[in-house]
């Protein structure tokens, strides 16, 4: 008999956001350590992109970040463009800037949905849902998809944009404001949500760096990093937007900070909504039956904030139609790292609840 | 005249030995349809209550406004194959279930549900200990966990099966302190200062109760109301199957019915709780032109409590165990028993 119960999570289990396995070394209900499993939802993306033209290999990284198609759709298609010299026209950038953050809100609003049911709060997944399924259909409108969108291609978007769609993400953007004003009171107001995450979950802006975490997780440990601001891509440059942090290090700086994120998301739509020109939104050296002959030569490395954090991807060409190599910095892997070091010493409940709030996407972290 | 002596009536042609007893079982059968009959309607409520609250419809498909949503989920539970797992105790794994819904089931027919007019007294149990009984029975519940826990040979079980035995030992506590409050207020009628009815029997308890004792102890019915939820498993304390972390707790292994059974007996908890609350600190069966409609109030004070737990369920996170165990140890012990003073005090001077 020893002194320590192993608990198997997952890699089918109810809370972990997908199929990723953690063991825990638990004395009672206190966690020892936590070793993490990866690689149950690899599909060798990667690999596979070297076996495609170029513009074939943007439904790959959607189904990366799920959640966020459109910002990993997008740090494909920066890398190739900046491969292949296709520049995409004014208005093709301004439309994919609005589309990358309107799904880092989708993105968001699910994290927030899926962090609420991991303290069993019930509520706040169908707010969050409700709302996402008006992006969606912002989505749909403008791509034909739901989440797999493929929308943004190499050279510019799959669709212009027309009046409709302007007019429903103003509308979006109008009722957003106060329905996340709800959903962050759902949480913020409950005592027992204080109890739960209050100090839990502590990381420390070292650690952090150590471990080359990005995105809400590092901003929550008090380090102002974003690549929007810090190495801005598309027109970042030319929005207002503030970069929230915070030095709590703890869960509830993170969920503040996420939500304080999500209102900068909606200023910059506003914006961009203002700003975009009118004009071609396609480049015509990249049509479709030119896109056969695209060839790429040298390597590029193109980097974009993704929900998760810094997404980057590698592309190396061989003056051929296919990629050479095509290799990507994944944040959520980065991130799920960090874990043991957050849980340890910690119970059981508050690993779950840590999980939640990091809010990982497995098939970002397994590709 | 009540329904007890009028069903001996039909049958006294038997000699009074067989009428009683199937006068007795005949209460008992109807006591339990109605309580069977009100508790589905009692789910659906709450189905669609938290579908209003989640933007969401509800159930809507099965006759007429989804009304017979609960009778298809019973039939789907008890036509589903129930899967048992190899390496149990095969004992202890059937008996579980059926000790935390006998349990439910016996608790319903020692509640006093006043009369209601043409039918008369509903009441079953005609003890001078109905309270200490309720206690008692109640008591078993922690075992039904238990064995659930160990016979699977799960984690996950046995981790909830500990938590569920942790959560009804340290609110049984508390509860047990408020309800002895409520003894020594009922002893003594405080406007005349006579004994009146036997305050260790819930009908006693209610016959006392000229004004509701939750009026005169505010206190005790928060710590009564809060121990009810918590022993009932309701969301802010649904710790012991906390879907987050251990899956189902101890029912993780159960399926089909035998599942069936344990959400039975946590629906039945609480329902059963609210009708506890409602007797002790609410005066239950008492109001105007109450017997004709003594059950009737009973009933409409129940729901009102269940509705309130319910609300919880959808807005509340779940605490975590620790702070849950402190919160019975730390925080409604003191409580109550302070209330227990306060009441000592009441019954000395205010009388």
């Amino acid at each position: 008999m020893s002194r320590y119960t192993v608990l198997n999570l997952g890699p089918v289990h109810p809370s972990i956001h997908g199929i990723l396995r953690f063991r825990v070394k638990l004395n009672e209900e206190i966690i020892e350590d936590v070793d993490i499993t990866i690689g149950f939802l690899h599909r060798n993306a990667e690999k596979i992109c070297e076996l495609n033209i170029y513009a074939n290999n943007i439904i790959y990284f959607d189904r990366m970040d799920y959640l966020d198609a459109m910002n990993m759709e997008l740090g494909y298609v920066t890398a190739v463009e900046k491969l292949t010299g296709i520049e995409a026209p004014e208005r093709a950038q301004w439309i994919r800037m609005i589309m990358a953050e309107l799904n880092r809100l989708a993105a968001r609003l699910v994290g927030l949905g899926a962090f609420g049911l991991d303290m069993g709060m019930l509520t706040p997944f169908f707010h969050c849902f409700a709302e996402r399924e008006k992006i969606q259909k912002i989505f749909v409108e403008a791509s034909g998809g739901r989440q797999e969108v493929n929308y943004i291609s190499i050279g510019g978007v799959y669709q212009d944009f027309n009046e409709k769609i302007i007019n429903d993400i103003r509308e979006f953007s109008k009722n957003f404001k106060k329905r996340l004003e709800d959903i962050y009171n759902m949480f913020i107001h409950s005592e027992i949500f204080w109890q739960r995450n209050d100090g839990i979950g502590i990381l420390e802006p070292d650690v952090a760096l150590d471990y080359g975490v990005t995105g809400p997780l590092l901003r929550g440990s008090g380090i102002a990093y974003d690549v929007r601001k810090d190495a801005p891509y598309l027109f970042y440059d030319k929005v207002n937007f503030d970069v929230p942090i915070s030095h709590r290090k703890d869960n509830i700086g993170r969920f503040v900070l996420k939500i304080e994120e999500m209102r900068q998301s909606i200023r910059i739509i506003d914006q961009c909504l203002d700003k975009i020109p009118d004009g071609p939104y396609f480049n015509n050296k990249a049509k479709k039956s030119l896109m056969l002959r695209v060839k790429g030569d040298g390597e590029v490395f193109s980097r974009v904030e993704s929900d998760n954090g810094e997404f980057g991807v590698y592309v190396r060409g061989d003056n051929t139609v296919k990629p050479y190599r095509v290799h990507v910095r994944s944040p959520a892997f980065k991130n799920i790292s960090v874990v043991p070091v957050m849980a340890r010493g910690l119970m059981i409940a508050d690993l779950i609840v840590i999980i939640g709030s990091i809010d990982t996407v497995i098939g970002e972290i397994d590709r | 005249m009540n329904l007890l002596i009028r069903i001996h009536d039909w049958f006294s042609f038997l000699g009074p030995g067989v009428s009683y007893g199937i006068a007795y079982l005949l209460e008992t059968i109807f006591i339990l349809i109605f309580v069977g009959i009100s508790f589905m309607a009692l789910i659906y409520v709450f189905r669609k209550y938290m579908a209003r609250i989640q933007l969401r419809i509800g159930p809507n498909r099965v006759g007429k406004y989804g009304l017979l949503q609960v009778v298809a989920d019973a039939f789907k539970l008890i036509g589903k194959e129930s899967i048992l797992p190899a390496n149990r105790d095969d004992l202890a794994y059937r008996l579980a279930p059926l000790i935390i819904m006998m349990t439910t089931m016996v608790s319903f027919v020692i509640i006093p549900y006043g009369s209601l007019a043409y039918f008369g007294s509903l009441t079953i149990t005609h003890s001078d200990v109905t309270l200490v009984l309720l206690f008692g029975v109640l008591s078993l519940l922690p075992i039904g966990e238990i064995l659930a826990g160990i016979s699977t040979k799960s984690n996950y079980a046995l981790l909830g099966a500990l938590r569920g035995v942790a959560k009804d030992v340290s609110f049984e506590v508390p509860m047990l302190i408020s309800a002895l409050a409520i003894i020594m207020i009922s002893s003594r009628s405080f406007i005349t200062g006579a004994q009146t009815y036997n305050s260790l029997s819930l009908a006693g308890i209610v016959e006392n109760q000229v004004i509701p004792y939750g009026i005169i102890d505010p206190l005790g019915l928060l710590i009564f109301y809060i121990s009810m939820v918590a022993r009932a498993s309701f969301t802010p304390f649904d710790l012991a199957e906390s879907d987050s972390e251990l899956i189902t707790g101890y029912t993780t292994e159960y399926s089909g019915m035998r599942f069936g059974l344990f959400y039975i007996g946590l629906f039945g908890m609480v329902y059963l709780g609210s009708f506890f609350v409602s007797i002790l600190y609410l005066g239950a069966y008492n109001g105007p032109a109450s017997s004709d409609l003594g059950f009737i109030y009973l009933f409409i004070k129940t729901i009102i409590l269940v509705l309130i737990a319910f609300l919880a369920w959808v807005s509340l996170p779940r605490i975590r165990v620790d702070k849950f165990v402190n919160l019975g140890w730390k925080y409604l012990l003191p409580i109550s028993i302070i209330n227990l003073v306060y009441a000592g005090l009441f019954v000395l001077y205010i009388r």
